[in-house]
């Protein structure tokens, strides 16, 4: 216990150092202690009087050493006026302000008023200071069924630099059973509560160390490691990750370990243990998934309401002191509820810490993975960060999507608070993804493309690649002509529909026309199959199929012939004002022939379109 | 937090995602196997490289789309 010796020496050097400050005097100070979980928040409230004759502008508070470097929070906050009349609220800029002349084992924090306390005028400050492994687990190794002890120094007396009239310091402990405590003057407990004081007139720098040693076995979860990365897509999401490795911070187990114990009564053989976790997020938060390094954990459960989302995850084993579990969870939010956009720029607006209830994060690593294309980035957090900035690459990335990386240590629920990424970004740069796809599609049809355009023949003049060519030719040609073909038929269709309006309206003169245009469409084609036959006929890899091709277009200018003749029969019986039942009489053996060549055409053109 | 900041949601709706995917999807494949039909069909005479290009241009649009919303519709936010 040499740090008691230490504070012996500190009370001695106290006794030198008076003077100095002691223009303020605080006429009240009343310290309340919540030992109830593993994280000490100490609230302190004391009315600073100025007595001296010089304004004074700051508040010192001072506190030993082994507390400030476990101290995880510091926040003063001011308050004009008393009771009813309370004034508004300002919060206080804090800064370490070590004195030259000071001992190292204090450490100072001043607290910047807001405006000069003059001679004779009082302030109410409220001081919360939040510390991390300040309990001592005593005994440190306990077994399975043995209760969780630990030890809590403090002393009686605030170490404050300036003259204390009347203070007061309340220890709150879980439960109402305790092991011991330091009995001083004026020391009651009851109800879970240690309340030492009230001590009038104290010297500065007075000290009075007590020693409470009380059991609990509230969750000692201490993620030593934690990383938060939240991944921006413009696509309507907000991705978080959570890295965790948690361990049980309190008194280490030792001993053996029998889940039948544990599991038949678990509040006696295994009280210290803890079982479950609780996150809470975010509303509307979506795609939830708790899993480590060999899969999903199926031991969770989450409730939600419009307000929040709570999820209670499980680890593989109940959690042990000392012992060590690493997982996973994620999840998606929904992106109008965290992207903002002000002045052209667009920024992040999410919570810093860890959603989990009462956990104390060693190392706590945030990223904010933003858009590729994100120009000109800042983060503004409202407490000291260390920065870094990085690339990571993910789904259809070039350049890599730029990463902030804001790392903090000693992280505590009070850190909570929203902070924000600016950034800018062009709504442009959203297609690129989708540009990308693209373009790798297009490839693989250009590819296609030069494939079936290429010609990958290592022997030109080889035989077999002659005739392949020449058949190529021929396949060509044959296509043509049944294009050429197919548009006669179609003429044939136009001039039969033609006959049918002539029958409807007896317009003499349209259907002249239909047919004069048809003519010379007619004519058009046959000219152009010309050559086509010509080609095939002196193609030697076309005398199996000339002839029937040959046929086709014999019979096909053959139909066309009879239909030609029909339509001038009708048109011609129109003119002389015949009656319907003369010109079907006279067409009717036309009509015969040209259902039969219609089908013997159709069955040709069928065979040439399987060649 | 600044007052004036408006919130910023996604171009498409979420919730239209999924159909937008098979929508595009089916267009795309449909226009992929004309494609193909027609490579498949033309001899190299009266293919037109024109229409290939053209056909081949509009499909890989719907399939990139496409693929697109099917990645976002299964919870890849690219």
């Amino acid at each position: 216990m040499g740090r008691f010796r230490f504070d012996l020496l500190l009370l001695l050097l106290a006794v030198h150092w008076g003077p100095a400050l002691s223009d303020l005097v605080i006429s009240k100070l009343d310290r309340r202690i919540d030992l109830t979980s593993q994280i000490v928040r100490m609230t302190i409230s004391l009315k600073v009087e100025n007595k001296g004759p010089d304004p004074v502008s700051k508040v010192s508070l001072t506190f030993p050493e082994h507390q400030a470097n476990n101290l995880a929070l510091l926040v003063a906050v001011s308050t004009e006026g008393k009771g009813k009349t309370r004034g508004p609220t300002t919060n206080l800029p804090i800064k370490i302000n070590q004195p030259d002349d000071s001992p190292p084992s204090l450490i100072w924090y001043a607290a910047i008023l807001p405006k000069e306390l003059v001679k004779g005028e009082s302030l109410t400050i409220d001081v919360l200071a939040v510390f991390t492994h300040t309990l001592r687990a005593f005994p440190e190794k306990i077994t399975q069924s043995e209760p969780q002890l630990f030890l809590f120094q403090e002393s009686a007396h605030f170490p404050s630099p300036y003259k204390v009239k009347s203070q007061s310091m309340t220890v709150k402990i879980p439960s109402e059973n305790i092991e011991s405590y330091t009995k001083l003057e004026n020391t009651k407990f009851s109800n879970s509560e240690i309340k030492y004081g009230p001590y009038e007139n104290l010297p500065p720098f007075s000290y009075s160390p007590v020693i409470i040693h009380f059991p609990s076995n509230k969750p000692f979860a201490v993620a030593q490691e934690l990383i938060r990365e939240i991944e921006i897509s413009h696509w309507g999401n907000v991705q978080v990750t959570e890295h965790y490795t948690v361990i049980h911070g309190g008194a280490k187990s030792t001993g053996e370990f029998s889940r039948l114990d544990f599991q038949t009564r678990p509040h006696v053989r295994g009280a210290s243990a803890f079982r479950n976790l609780l996150a809470m997020l975010p509303p509307r938060a979506h795609s939830i998934y708790y899993r480590d390094a060999i899969g999903n954990i199926s031991t969770s459960n989450i409730y939600g309401d419009s307000s929040k989302t709570l999820l209670e995850i499980e680890p593989r084993y109940p959690m042990f002191g000392g012992w060590k579990t690493s997982f996973t969870i994620g999840y998606g939010l929904p992106l109008q509820d965290f992207l903002f956009q002000s002045e052209g720029t667009r920024f992040l607006n999410i919570t810093f810490g860890s959603p989990m209830n009462d956990i104390l994060v060693e190392n706590l690593t945030v990223k904010v993975v933003l858009p590729e294309g994100s120009k000109d980035i800042s983060v503004s957090v409202p407490f000291p960060v260390k920065q870094s900035q990085e690339t990571k690459f993910s789904h259809l990335d070039i350049a890599g999507r730029p990463t902030i990386v804001v790392e903090k240590i000693n992280v505590v629920p009070e850190h909570n608070q929203y902070f924000q990424v600016h950034y800018k970004f062009s709504n442009i740069s959203l297609l690129t993804e989708p540009l990308m796809l693209i373009f790798g599609f297009f490839s693989l049809f250009v590819a296609c493309i030069i494939y079936m355009h290429a010609d990958f023949t290592i022997s030109k003049s080889s035989a077999s690649y002659l005739a392949k060519l020449q058949w190529d030719e021929v396949l060509g040609t044959i296509q043509l002509l049944q294009d050429i073909i197919n548009r006669c038929l179609l003429v044939h269709d136009k001039l039969e529909a033609s006959l049918r309006d002539l029958s409807r309206t007896g317009d003499v003169q349209a259907c002249k026309a239909v047919r004069k245009a048809a003519d010379n469409l007619l004519k058009d084609l046959s000219k152009e199959s010309k050559p086509l036959l010509s080609l095939l006929q002196s193609s030697p890899q076309a005398a199996h199929i000339f002839p029937k091709v040959e046929e086709l277009v014999v019979k096909e200018r053959d139909l066309q012939e009879k239909i030609m003749l029909k339509h001038t029969m009708v048109v011609d019986s129109y003119e002389k004002k015949s009656g319907g039942r003369d010109i079907e009489n006279r067409v009717a053996s036309i009509q015969q022939k040209i259902t039969v060549l219609k089908q013997e055409v159709d069955d040709l053109v069928e065979f040439v379109e399987d060649i | 937090m600044v007052q004036s900041a408006k919130p910023i949601s996604s171009p498409v709706p979420d919730a239209w995602y999924p159909s937008l995917a098979v929508l595009m999807l089916a267009v795309g494949l449909v226009i992929t196997a004309s494609f193909f039909i027609y490579e498949a069909t033309s001899s190299s005479k009266s293919r037109s490289l024109a229409k290939e290009v053209v056909t081949g241009a509009v499909a890989s649009v719907f399939l990139g789309f496409g693929s697109l919303f099917l990645l976002l519709a299964s919870g890849v936010y690219v």
